[in-house]
């Protein structure tokens, strides 16, 4: 094997990693992080018993496991399988240590901690999250939570217009994830 | 002294192998139509560089039957893992070497 070609194979084998990558649809993670972590962003901002907690606390689990049985089926059917058990164990840390913040701002009596920890951590976990996958997208919806949780503090916003932007953006993160599910699953089919 | 190439894993040092342990290697397992398809090799091909690589004990291959179809699962050993890292880091410092102008 020439200098050419040992470069030509190493291209390949880095083209196949990333491939299959794509392929395993892991997006689906980030999906089952989010919808985990707004239950908790959303359950610290309101009282756990509020109409909006409880519609959350239900919700919440519900759309994640939903997502984790569609993402399980389509890896199955592309013919290419991931474990997702190092995901589940992000998102499990992430979860509590998200509820720690929160749980913290409120025993010490400081709201700014109680109000915008989990927000922070939860984009930590996003940061830690684009590093393992190596993707921009996981890391721009990191950085918009960053960006929008220090627009709050620096704005002084109202918890309700806090609320109203971090679920929006919840909500456009959402849209775009799933926008591209459907397009990786057109590209599978 | 010996030639830094010799380094080199003869088992996988071939373009289609090293994609099939790459694959491998980012999943917990893959199917054959799935290699075929990622690698762009014709199933005869496939089969060839699979026996080889199972022979060597780098992947395991299982047969399944599943939604009335039979699917070939792949799977990568420790073995396999360790010998593609091994053989990426070899292949790389060879052409950093031919780089900066050593001869390899």
């Amino acid at each position: 094997m020439n200098a050419d070609e040992a470069r030509e194979s190493l291209a390949f084998s880095e083209y196949a990693r990333k491939r299959a990558r794509e392929d395993m649809g892991r997006p689906w993670l980030a999906l089952v992080l989010l919808a985990s972590l707004s239950v908790v962003s959303l359950s610290l901002t309101d009282a756990a018993t509020s109409p909006t907690g409880l519609f959350w606390a239900f919700v919440g689990p519900v759309g994640a496991g939903a997502i984790a049985l569609y993402a399980y089926r389509r890896n199955r059917a592309s013919g290419i399988d991931s474990s997702p058990l190092a995901y589940v164990a992000i998102t499990v840390g992430l979860l509590i240590l998200s509820y720690t913040a929160g749980k913290i701002g409120f025993a010490f009596q400081i709201p700014a901690v109680a109000r915008f920890g989990p927000a922070f951590v939860a984009a930590a976990g996003y940061f830690a999250l684009a590093w393992i996958e190596r993707s921009w997208t996981v890391a721009a919806i990191a950085f918009s939570l960053l960006a929008i949780t220090v627009a709050i503090i620096g704005f002084d916003l109202s918890p309700q217009q806090s609320k109203a932007l971090v679920f929006g953006l919840y909500g456009i993160t959402l849209l775009a994830v799933g926008f591209s599910l459907r397009l990786g699953r057109r590209q599978l089919l | 002294m010996t030639h830094p190439s010799s380094a080199l894993d003869d088992t996988i040092h071939q373009r289609v192998r090293l994609g099939i342990l790459a694959v491998l290697s980012e999943s917990r397992r893959a199917d054959f139509a799935y290699l075929k398809d990622v690698l762009e090799v014709t199933a005869g091909n496939l089969s060839q560089h699979l026996a080889i690589l199972e022979e060597a004990g780098h992947i395991q291959i299982a047969k399944a039957f599943e939604d009335k179809r039979s699917r070939t699962w792949v799977t990568v050993t420790r073995r396999g893992r360790a010998a593609l890292a091994s053989e990426v880091a070899t292949m790389r410092a060879l052409l950093d070497g031919l780089g900066s102008g050593q001869r390899p």
